[in-house]
C-alpha cells in the first residue's frame, strides 16, 4: 500500500516534468497514461482503506473519507487527460505558432494541478492540508489564465484574489484550531489530525467555534458557497474545458474535504448541533442562489458552473442533516457529481468546439450534428438533474431520506423545490442546444460528425460510472462508504 | 470627580509589544493614504519589518529560540525579496513613452469610490468590530497580550477594506500581502509554538503566491495596457 | 533660599509664566525656522517689541462693527489667562483654583476664546476675516471628536478628568509611558495642536497665502492695542496647548513637588525649556512637510481621529 501511495504522489509530478520538455504528442500520451494509471492505483486502495486507516511517514494518512475524494479526483484526471488529446488536436492541426508553448504549459499545469489535488486528501496535518489547497489555487489560477483572452485574464485575477483572501481566512482558522489544541496538547504539537480528534471533547469551545466558522467561510470560498462563490462562474467558464471539468469536479470536492475535516474536529469538540447549523445556512443559501441563476443563463459553461454551486450547496445541506444515510449520500454525491460534471463539461466542450460559440443561443441541433456527443451531453445534463438511474439520483435520494429520518421536514422540502428549479433551468438550455433543429447559418455549414474520438471515450466511461453508481454500487465501495460515514461521526 | 475605575497599566513588555503591533495596524491604515504604488510597497516592507522585530522581541523575552529563525526568514522574504519582486514587476510595466522608461513604479494607484477620509472612517468602524469581537472571545495567550490579537484581526479586516476600495490590480495584490501580514501577526500571538517547519512552509507558500500574482498582473497589463480594474466588468450574471 | 511661597503667589506665577513666556516661545520658533532655512531670522525677543509697538498705535474699527468687535480681544485674552489656573503649569500638586474646572472645562474655555474671536471677525464684513472665521470654526468642529477621545483616554487611565492625575500616573512608572494608549493619545493631541496653532501641515504660519489661511485671517481687521491683545492671546494659546501636551502627557517631569521658592523657580525654567524644545520640533516639521490643501485637512484630522480611537480601544478592550 505504501508503494501505491508513493506512486500516486510521484507519477503526476513526473508527468509534469516530462511535459515541460517533451513535444506535445508525447506529453499528451504520458498524461493520459498517468491519469488512467492513477485511477487504477486509487481503485487498488479501496479495499485496504475500507478496513483500516493507512498512516505513513507521519505526514500521510489515508482513511475512508480520503479515498472517496481521491477517487473523484483520479477518475476525472484520467478522463480529462484522455479528453485533452482530442481537445488540443484542432489547435495542433491549425499549425498555430504559439501552440507548442501553449500545449507545454497546458500539460504541465494539468499534471501539477492533478498532483496537488491528489496530495491534499492524503495530508495528515491541518497545516499541510492548507498548504496543499493553496498550491491547488495557485496552479489552477495560472491554468484559468492560459487562454490569454480578456475574459480569461479577468476571471483569473478575480479567482486568485478572492480565493487567496478566503484561504487567508482559512489560515486564521488553522491558527485558532492550533490554539485550541495547544491548550490541551501542549504548545509544540503539530496539528496532526488524530490527536486533535482524540482530544476533541477537551478542546475549549470558543476558539473551535470561531475556527469552524472561519474554515467554512475560508474553504467555502474555494468550494463555491454563497456568498463567496462569485469567482466561480467566471473562472469555470473562461478556463479551457478540461481544466473546467477538473475545477468543478475535483477542486470543489477537495475544498469540501477540508471543510469536512474541520467539521470532524468541531463536532468532536462542540457537539454536532452548531457545525450542522452553520453548514445548513450556507448550503441553503448556495442552493437558492444557484437555482435562481440557472433560470437565466446565456453561456453554457457558466450554466454548468452555477450547477456546481448548486451541488455544493446540496453537499453542505446533506452534512447538516447528520443522519448516517445522509452522510453516505453526501459521499456518493461527491463521486457521482465528479463523473456527471466532468461529462457535462466535456460534452459542452465538444459542442463549443463544433459550433464555435459558448453562447447557448449559438448552439442548436446538437443531436443531429453530433451523433455521440449530443446524446451523451443530454444524458449528462439529465444526470446532473438527478434523473434515475444515474448516481446523483441515488445520492440525492439518500440525502433527502436522511433529512426526513432526522425529523427535519422543511429543509428537504426546500431542497426538492430548488433542485426542481435547477432542473428547469438546465433542461430548457439543453433543449435549446440539442433538440431544436439547427437553424440559420449554423445548419448549412457544419458537417455531421464527431470532431475527435478522444473526446467521446471519456464521456462514455463517465456515463458508465454513473450507471454503476446509480444502479448497483459495488460491495467494496459500499463498505468504504459505510466506514467513512462511521468516521464522520454520524449521530442523529 | 468621577467614579470610573482606572485601568491598570500593563507590564513594560506588554506595553512595548502592543505598541509595535499597533505600528502594524497604523501601517495598514497608512496604505490608504499612499497614492504611489512605490510607497505602498515600501510601507508593506515596513509593516513586515515591524512583525519581524516583534518576533525577535517575543523570542528574547519568552525564550522561544525557533522564533529567531522565523524572524530572520520572514524578514528576508517579506522585507527584502517580495518588495524586490514587486519593484521588478512594476518597473517593467506601465506606460512607456518614447524616451522614458516604463513608469509603473511611480504609477498612481487607482482611487476608490469613497474619499480617503470616509474610507478611513469606514476602516475605523471595521477595526472596531475586530477589536470588540476578539475581546468577546476571551482568549488568553501566554506569549503576547491579547491586544496584539485584537490588532491582528483588525489588520485582516482593514486589509479587506483596502482590497475592496482599490481600483487597480497592483494595489489589490499589496492589500492581499498585508492581509497575510495580519495573519502572521495572529500566528505570533496564539500559535508561537507551531513547529518551525510549518511556519517556513507558510512562508514559501507566500513566495509562490507572490510569483503567481506577478504573472497574472503581467497578463492583465498585457491585455488591458493599464493596471486599472475599471474595465473588468465583462463577466456578469 | 528655601522659603515656601504662599499658594496664591504660585497661582499668580502660573498665569504670569504663561503670559510672559508666550511671545518668547513664539520668537524662538520663528528664529529656529529661519535658521533651518538658511536665513538669519528675526530676534528671539521680536514679539515683545512687536507688542510694545502695537500698543502705541491707533485702533480703528470698521463701520458697522459693534462693541463686540472691541470687547472680543479683551474677552479672549481673559480666557487665555484663566486656563493656566486649571492645568499643571508649575506644580505637580493640585492648586485650589485648579479644581474650578477639569480638562473638559479647560477645553471649553479655550473654545470660548476662539468663538469670541470668530464672532468679532464675522462682524466686520471683511471677506478675509469671515473666510478665516468660518474655516476655523469648521475645522475645530471636526477636531473636537479627537479631543474628546483623548479626554476619554485620560479618564480611562486615571479614573478622573483631572490633568494633574494623569501627570502623576505617567510619572509613576515606565510601564505607564510605554503603554500604547498613552502614546496614541499624545500623538493624537500633538496633531490637534498642530491644527489649532495653525502650523504645517494645516496652515503656514509665516506666509500670507489667502487661499490657505485659517487662523491667521481672523485678526485682519483689528488694529492697535486690540491687535496686540489678539496676537498675545494666540501666542498664549500656543503655549497653553504645549503645556498641556508636555506637562500632562509627554514629559511631566520638572514640576515643583513642594511650594519652595527654589522648586518653583526650577519649574518655571523647566517649563520654558520644554516648550522651547517642542517649538524646535514644530519648526522642524514646518520645514519638512508641505501644507495640505484645504480639502485634504480632513485626511489629516481623520488620521488624528484614528490614533485617538485606537487609544481608547486598546485601553478599553485590551488593558493597554
Amino acid at each position: 500500500m505504501f508503494a501505491v501511495i508513493l506512486l500516486l504522489l510521484i507519477l503526476p509530478f513526473a508527468a509534469a516534468a516530462v511535459s515541460l520538455r517533451a513535444p506535445d504528442r508525447v506529453a499528451g500520451a504520458v498524461t493520459a497514461v498517468t491519469g488512467v494509471a492513477c485511477f487504477g492505483l486509487v481503485l487498488a486502495l479501496v479495499p485496504a482503506a475500507a478496513h483500516r486507516d493507512l498512516d505513513y511517514l507521519s505526514y500521510l494518512r489515508i482513511d475512508a473519507v480520503s479515498v472517496v475524494f481521491l477517487m473523484a479526483t483520479s477518475f476525472l484526471y484520467g478522463a480529462v487527460a484522455v479528453y485533452s488529446i482530442g481537445y488540443l488536436a484542432p489547435s495542433r492541426r491549425s499549425r498555430d505558432p504559439g501552440f507548442s508553448r501553449y500545449s507545454r504549459r497546458f500539460y504541465t499545469g494539468l499534471n501539477l494541478f492533478a498532483w496537488s489535488m491528489l496530495a491534499a486528501p492524503m495530508m495528515n496535518n491541518l497545516a499541510l492540508l492548507w498548504i496543499a489547497v493553496e498550491v491547488t489555487t495557485v496552479i489552477s489560477a495560472l491554468l484559468v489564465a492560459i487562454e490569454n483572452t480578456d475574459g480569461a485574464a479577468e476571471a483569473a485575477w478575480k479567482y486568485i484574489l478572492i480565493a487567496s483572501a478566503g484561504l487567508g481566512l482559512a489560515l486564521l482558522a488553522t491558527i485558532f484550531t492550533y490554539y485550541a489544541g495547544a491548550q490541551v496538547l501542549g504548545q509544540h504539537y503539530d496539528l496532526s489530525f488524530t490527536p486533535l480528534l482524540h482530544a476533541g471533547a477537551r478542546l475549549p469551545h470558543t476558539p473551535v467555534r470561531l475556527a469552524f466558522v472561519l474554515a467554512v467561510v475560508g474553504f467555502g470560498t474555494k468550494m463555491g458557497l454563497f456568498p463567496v462563490h462569485t469567482w466561480l462562474p467566471d473562472a469555470h467558464s473562461e478556463a479551457p474545458t478540461p481544466v473546467s471539468a477538473l475545477l468543478s469536479g475535483s477542486l470543489l470536492a477537495v475544498s469540501f474535504y477540508a471543510i469536512l475535516r474541520y467539521y470532524q474536529v468541531a463536532a468532536a469538540a462542540l457537539g454536532p448541533a452548531f457545525p450542522r447549523d452553520v453548514l445548513l445556512v450556507f448550503g441553503v443559501a448556495s442552493l437558492l442562489l444557484a437555482a435562481l441563476y440557472l433560470l437565466d443563463q446565456r453561456d453554457v459553461k457558466r450554466m454548468l458552473a452555477y450547477s456546481s454551486v448548486e451541488h455544493m450547496g446540496i453537499l453542505a445541506i446533506g452534512v447538516s442533516f447528520g443522519a448516517p444515510i445522509a452522510l453516505a449520500g453526501v459521499l456518493l454525491h461527491v463521486l457521482a457529481h465528479a463523473a456527471a460534471k466532468g461529462n457535462a463539461f466535456m460534452g459542452a466542450g465538444v459542442l463549443v468546439h463544433k459550433f464555435g460559440s459558448k453562447r447557448i443561443s449559438g448552439i442548436s441541433g446538437g443531436l443531429d450534428l453530433l451523433p455521440w456527443s449530443g446524446p451523451l451531453f443530454g444524458i449528462a445534463i439529465l444526470a446532473l438533474c438527478a434523473m434515475p438511474p444515474f448516481g446523483i439520483f441515488r445520492s440525492e435520494f439518500e440525502i433527502v431520506q436522511g433529512g426526513f429520518s432526522s425529523a427535519r421536514y422543511a429543509t428537504p422540502a426546500v431542497l426538492i423545490v430548488l433542485v426542481t428549479l435547477a432542473f428547469f433551468g438546465l433542461t430548457v438550455a439543453a433543449n435549446r442546444m440539442l433538440l431544436v433543429p439547427a437553424r440559420g447559418r449554423v445548419a448549412a455549414d457544419l458537417p455531421r460528425g464527431e470532431p475527435s474520438a478522444w473526446m467521446v471515450v471519456p464521456v462514455v466511461a463517465g456515463v458508465a460510472a454513473l450507471l454503476v453508481l446509480g444502479v448497483h454500487p459495488p460491495a467494496e465501495l459500499t463498505g468504504l462508504l459505510s466506514r467513512a460515514v462511521h468516521q464522520l461521526g454520524a449521530v442523529t | 470627580m468621577s467614579a470610573t475605575a482606572a485601568v491598570a497599566a500593563p507590564s513594560v513588555y506588554s506595553g512595548g509589544s502592543s505598541v509595535i503591533a499597533l505600528g502594524v495596524l497604523l501601517a495598514e491604515f497608512g496604505m490608504f493614504r499612499q497614492a504611489l504604488l512605490r510607497d505602498q510597497v515600501r510601507l508593506y516592507a515596513v509593516q513586515s519589518g515591524l512583525i519581524s522585530v516583534l518576533a525577535i522581541l517575543v523570542a528574547a523575552v519568552r525564550h522561544l529560540p525557533d522564533l529567531y529563525v522565523l524572524a530572520a526568514l520572514s524578514a528576508a522574504l517579506k522585507v527584502v525579496i517580495v518588495p524586490i519582486v514587486l519593484r521588478r514587476l512594476l518597473r517593467g510595466i506601465g506606460r512607456a513613452g518614447e524616451d522614458e522608461p516604463a513608469a509603473g513604479w511611480t504609477e498612481i494607484a487607482g482611487s476608490g469610490s469613497l474619499s480617503l477620509a470616509n474610507t478611513v472612517l469606514l476602516a475605523i468602524a471595521v477595526a472596531a468590530f475586530g477589536f470588540f469581537s476578539v475581546r468577546a472571545l476571551n482568549i488568553r495567550s501566554a506569549v503576547l497580550p491579547i491586544t496584539a490579537l485584537e490588532i491582528s484581526v483588525s489588520v485582516v479586516l482593514v486589509a479587506f477594506v483596502l482590497m475592496i476600495m482599490r481600483r487597480d490590480v497592483a494595489s489589490q495584490a499589496i492589500g492581499f500581502l498585508s492581509l497575510e501580514n495580519g495573519i502572521s501577526l495572529a500566528a505570533l500571538v496564539v500559535a508561537a509554538g507551531l513547529p518551525l517547519i510549518l511556519e517556513v512552509a507558510f512562508l514559501f507558500d507566500l513566495l509562490v503566491a507572490v510569483v503567481v500574482f506577478e504573472l497574472l498582473i503581467r497578463v492583465h497589463h498585457g491585455r488591458a495596457e493599464s493596471l486599472s480594474t475599471a474595465d473588468l466588468t465583462s463577466l456578469r450574471g | 533660599m528655601s522659603a515656601a511661597l504662599p499658594i496664591p503667589v504660585i497661582q499668580f506665577l502660573q498665569v504670569a509664566t504663561i503670559g510672559v513666556a508666550a511671545p518668547g516661545v513664539s520668537g524662538v520658533i520663528a528664529k529656529v525656522e529661519a535658521r533651518l532655512q538658511g536665513r538669519r531670522g528675526p530676534r528671539v525677543l521680536q514679539p515683545y517689541y512687536d507688542l510694545a509697538k502695537l500698543l502705541h498705535k491707533e485702533a480703528l474699527a470698521p463701520e458697522g462693527a459693534s462693541w463686540v468687535f472691541l470687547a472680543a480681544p479683551v474677552g479672549a485674552a481673559a480666557c487665555y489667562l484663566t486656563v493656566p489656573l486649571l492645568i499643571p503649569v508649575l506644580t505637580s500638586f493640585g492648586l485650589p483654583l485648579g479644581y474650578m474646572g477639569d480638562i473638559l472645562g479647560g477645553g471649553l474655555i479655550l473654545a470660548l476664546a476662539s468663538f469670541l474671536v470668530a464672532i468679532a471677525a464675522s462682524e466686520t464684513g471683511s471677506p478675509y476675516a469671515q473666510l478665516g472665521a468660518s474655516r476655523a470654526k469648521t475645522f475645530s468642529a471636526i477636531t473636537e471628536p479627537v479631543v474628546l477621545f483623548v479626554i476619554f483616554v485620560v479618564a480611562l487611565v486615571t479614573g478622573t478628568d483631572l490633568p494633574y492625575a494623569l501627570a502623576a500616573t505617567v510619572r509613576s512608572s515606565a510601564s505607564q509611558i510605554v503603554r500604547p494608549a498613552h502614546l496614541l493619545a499624545a500623538a493624537a493631541l500633538f496633531m490637534v495642536i498642530l491644527a489649532e496653532t495653525g502650523r504645517i501641515p494645516v496652515e503656514t504660519h509665516t506666509g500670507t497665502n489667502e487661499f490657505g489661511m485659517i487662523e491667521e485671517a481672523r485678526p485682519f481687521e483689528h488694529s492697535g492695542p486690540y491687535f496686540a491683545l489678539l496676537k498675545w492671546g494666540s501666542w498664549m494659546k500656543q503655549l497653553i496647548l504645549y503645556t498641556i501636551l508636555l506637562n500632562v502627557f509627554v514629559a511631566p517631569w520638572g514640576l515643583a513637588a513642594t511650594a519652595q521658592i527654589g522648586d518653583v523657580a526650577l519649574a518655571i525654567v523647566a517649563l520654558v525649556g520644554k516648550a522651547v524644545v517642542l517649538g524646535i520640533v514644530v519648526a522642524v516639521i514646518d520645514n519638512s512637510f508641505a501644507k495640505l490643501r484645504l480639502f485634504k485637512i480632513t485626511e489629516f484630522v481623520s488620521a488624528a481621529f484614528l490614533l485617538a480611537v485606537l487609544g481608547v480601544f486598546t485601553l478599553y478592550l485590551g488593558g493597554g
